[in-house]
């Protein structure tokens, strides 16, 4: 543990992503104290710039929201529907590339398809279409990407489980008899961790992104203010007040970049093959 | 006393120089030629508006095909295909002396059989409004080829408000007789009398007319061609008006935040009128089958929690106004001001949600209904979350759900699976076409958009609704119409909250394009550019 967060630390640039990701994590945890009303009330004068009124320092969007509470309450949503999605697209992706690695044959012949029939469809395009048909909300919305995003992990499992099952220590609780689930989950899982985990951070990024694309498109939860809900409600206005579309952009991309900084370190950390890069 | 005479005279006389003066500045001389590029949004599903009248294929189809009559401001007739008319005293025979040499776009003549097939057979039998329109239709008798006269069981003075080239369009009988209609191929080519004539129809991209050269109306059109784009956002519409790529749109082209920039560049006309014939009204249908909502106490609560002159000035930039019941004040000759009214005042909602018996529980919320929104922009979204937000404030937990607008249309008229839903509605010039639809019981029909989907039955507003229809007396049938909006104000199955003001966008260079009450729904043979 100690040597992880040596390895993690000399990676200047992950450090910084780090300290990014925790600010927009205390922005999440700190949204209901600071921010104790609904970010949906219009509590001034619509259009407010930034710094015109001390009371709302980020300004007002069109229907006079405040945009700071948005901001902050957004990052609970935003990060949540990240969290969350990607879960649904682990638990999905590790299990179908364990059983797939693991059993190989017919098992794992029947599964590749699967995944290959989910990877020839475009991503987003797919996320759009289950959305649109389940209805936009919360639940759906992770649903999708879940769903969607899935396969590469599918795939990374199961070419460590290959890997993994042919070594000799697996073999050997195979011959004590040790169960197929045990085996996968206490001895192969934990030696295919660390590029899941890696995979996995990113995917967090890629989740907040396809969840602001879908909001942006109107396909968000019309109940729940995310930043991309920000965003796809100020682009017709992007011309006369550009700040209601860009300060929550603003925030979509550090957190983006943040995490995928942090991706990287826990590569280099968790990797050993490139620890004496 | 003769000194203020003489000064009211030269007032009265300064102010008819000032009339001659402006009319003179406005009466151009028209100039032939040109193309007008405009937006038409939606795509229309078909060039036809006989037996569909879906809003967009209004815009398209009425520059091809025409109607009997038109409208002016104040929804006085103006003849079109038909020449001149007469109203028997009984009300119960309408003749119509038809135009000479009216040719339809294959050289067909246009006569009074074409009147016949479409008011039977088409308007009558197919068109969404028309079934009750033309309910007492009897049948139209053509005693010459340019004499049709409209045979009624009972009087049915709404009718004559109907005959517009939108409403009630008249389709060629040889062209359509004894084929399936819906499929004729002539419906995505129509084949009218207007003053243009269908060029190209490529899907997803643009409509294009071309002058029909032997319109009968002789000099007119004055464009050659008549380009629609279709662009489906409307951030980039905007973008299209400001490089000059279109030129003309109507029903509110561009996002309602971008006119004030639009207008402040000298470079278009901001026109709201247009709209009389339509007269739009957006209004929340409540399902009385909500155990919440049958009961009218909460009716009238969500009524005083919403702050109307709110939605109209922040959530749809003033382009609206305050309604105060279900017919528009633009309907003069029938709007009633005196009815039952609901200031914006939480605290009598909330004490009426108590007298209910819905007192707030734990968190403060009293009950939960879900919101659906016609999904047609930002600004019908915009209100769903302001109401979300005012019903909040008085303890009714709205949960919003947005869907597409056929899944919307199929949830509220066919499945009639929800509680609160936010629509507008056409009132058209005539109670009875355009407004009795909502209250009527016998209109609870599932699978018809825009009817009684409130499921609201009151045998008392059906008496008033159905004498209505057939009371030809101007007085007797406005002191019905007065008595049916307060009944509707008081029993509230419907709320409306703002006449819609819609607005023409158009460049400076495009004259004369509002010059009825049906806007952009006439027939563009007036309309020229400055060159």
């Amino acid at each position: 543990m100690k040597s992880f967060f040596r390895l993690f630390v000399r990676n200047r640039a992950a450090v910084a992503g780090a300290m990014i990701l925790l600010g927009v994590l205390a922005m999440a945890i700190l949204a209901p104290i600071l921010y104790p009303d609904d970010p949906w009330d219009m509590v001034a004068e619509p259009y407010l710039a930034p710094g015109a009124n001390p009371d709302y320092a980020l300004g007002t969007d069109m229907m006079g929201r405040d945009l700071a509470a948005g901001i902050f309450h957004g990052a609970r949503v935003s990060l949540l529907i990240g969290l969350v999605a990607t879960s649904v697209a682990l638990l999905l992706g590790v299990t179908i590339g364990a059983l797939s690695g693991y059993y190989g044959g017919h098992v794992d012949r029947a599964l590749m398809r699967l995944t290959e029939l989910f990877q020839t469809i475009p991503a987003f395009l797919f996320a759009i279409v289950l959305v649109a048909i389940f209805e936009p909300s919360v639940t759906t919305i992770v649903l999708a990407i879940g769903v969607v995003s899935w396969p590469p992990v599918a795939r990374l499992t199961r070419g460590e489980f290959l890997g993994l099952r042919s070594r000799e220590f697996v073999l050997a609780c195979e011959a004590m008899g040790m169960s197929d689930v045990r085996i996968i989950l206490r001895h192969c899982l934990p030696n295919a961790a660390a590029p899941i985990i890696v995979t996995g951070s990113l995917m967090v990024a890629t989740a907040i992104l396809t969840e602001a694309g879908l909001a942006f498109l109107g396909l968000g939860d019309p109940n729940v203010m995310s930043w991309g809900t920000i965003i796809g409600a100020g682009r017709e206005v992007l011309r006369s007040a550009w700040y209601v579309c860009t300060l929550p952009g603003i925030a979509i991309l550090l957190t983006v970049l943040a995490i995928n900084l942090v991706g990287e370190g826990l590569n280099d950390a968790l990797n050993p093959r490139l620890r004496n890069r | 006393m003769n000194s203020l005479m003489s000064l009211l005279r030269g007032a009265l006389g300064a102010l008819t120089t000032l009339a001659v003066l402006a009319s003179a500045s406005h009466a151009q001389q028209p100039t032939p030629g040109g193309t007008l590029t405009m937006v038409v949004q939606p795509e229309p599903p078909t060039l036809v508006s006989a037996f569909n009248s879906a809003g967009p294929i209004g815009v398209v189809s009425t520059k091809m095909l025409e109607g009997l009559l038109t409208y002016d401001f104040d929804m006085v007739p103006k003849p079109v295909l038909a020449e001149s008319w007469k109203v028997s005293p009984d009300g119960k025979t309408i003749t119509f002396n038809l135009r000479k040499g009216v040719k339809w776009h294959d050289g067909r003549d246009f006569t009074s059989a074409d009147v016949q097939f479409s008011a039977m057979k088409v308007w009558k039998e197919l068109h969404p409004r028309g079934r009750s329109t033309f309910a007492k239709l009897t049948a139209v008798e053509t005693p010459g080829p340019l004499v049709a006269i409209f045979k009624l069981s009972e009087a049915s003075p709404y009718m004559m408000s109907a005959l517009s080239g939108y409403e009630s369009q008249v389709l060629p009988k040889h062209v359509y007789d004894g084929t399936d209609m819906a499929q004729n191929p002539a419906n995505g080519k129509p084949v009218g009398t207007g003053p243009f004539i269908l060029k190209e129809w490529q899907k997803g991209n643009f409509i294009l007319l071309e002058k029909n050269p032997n319109y009968w109306d002789k000099g007119r059109p004055y464009l050659d061609k008549i380009v629609m784009r279709i662009i489906p956002d409307a951030a980039a519409r905007s973008a299209a008006f400001e490089t000059g790529e279109v030129l003309l749109g109507g029903f509110s082209p561009v996002p309602l935040s971008d006119v004030k920039r639009l207008e402040a560049s000298g470079k278009f006309d901001v026109e709201t009128r247009g709209y009389e014939y339509l007269a739009p009204i957006f209004l929340l249908e409540f399902n009385l089958k909500n155990k919440y909502l049958q009961d009218k106490r909460v009716r009238h609560a969500i009524a005083h929690a919403i702050d109307q002159n709110l939605v109209v000035k922040t959530v749809w930039y003033g382009f609206g106004k305050p309604a105060t019941g279900p017919v528009p004040s633009v309907l003069t000759q029938f709007y009633n001001g005196n009815v039952p009214k609901y200031a914006f005042d939480p605290k009598r909602a909330e004490a009426l949600l108590d007298e209910a018996g819905f007192p707030r529980a734990g968190g403060g919320k009293r009950f939960k209904l879900i919101h659906d929104y016609l999904p047609y922009g930002a600004d019908y979204q915009r209100t769903a979350e302001y109401l979300k937000q005012a019903l909040g404030k008085v303890g009714i937990d709205v949960e919003i759900r947005s869907q597409d607008t056929a899944a919307f249309l199929k949830r509220v008229y066919t499945d009639n699976d929800f509680d609160m839903s936010s629509n507008f509605f056409y009132a058209l010039p005539d109670p009875t076409i355009g407004v009795q639809r909502i209250y009527w019981s016998k209109n609870i029909k599932k699978g018809v958009p825009f009817s009684n989907a409130s499921g609201y039955s009151n045998p008392e507003m059906d008496r008033v609704i159905e004498a209505t229809q057939v009371e030809h007396d101007r007085k007797a049938r406005r002191a019905l119409i007065d008595s049916m909006q307060v009944m509707a104000q008081d029993d509230l199955p419907v709320l409306d909250l703002f006449e819609v003001r819609f607005f023409t966008l158009a460049s400076k260079k495009v004259q004369d394009h509002t010059l009825s009450g049906e806007g952009v729904y006439s027939s563009f043979s007036k309309v020229w550019l400055k060159k």
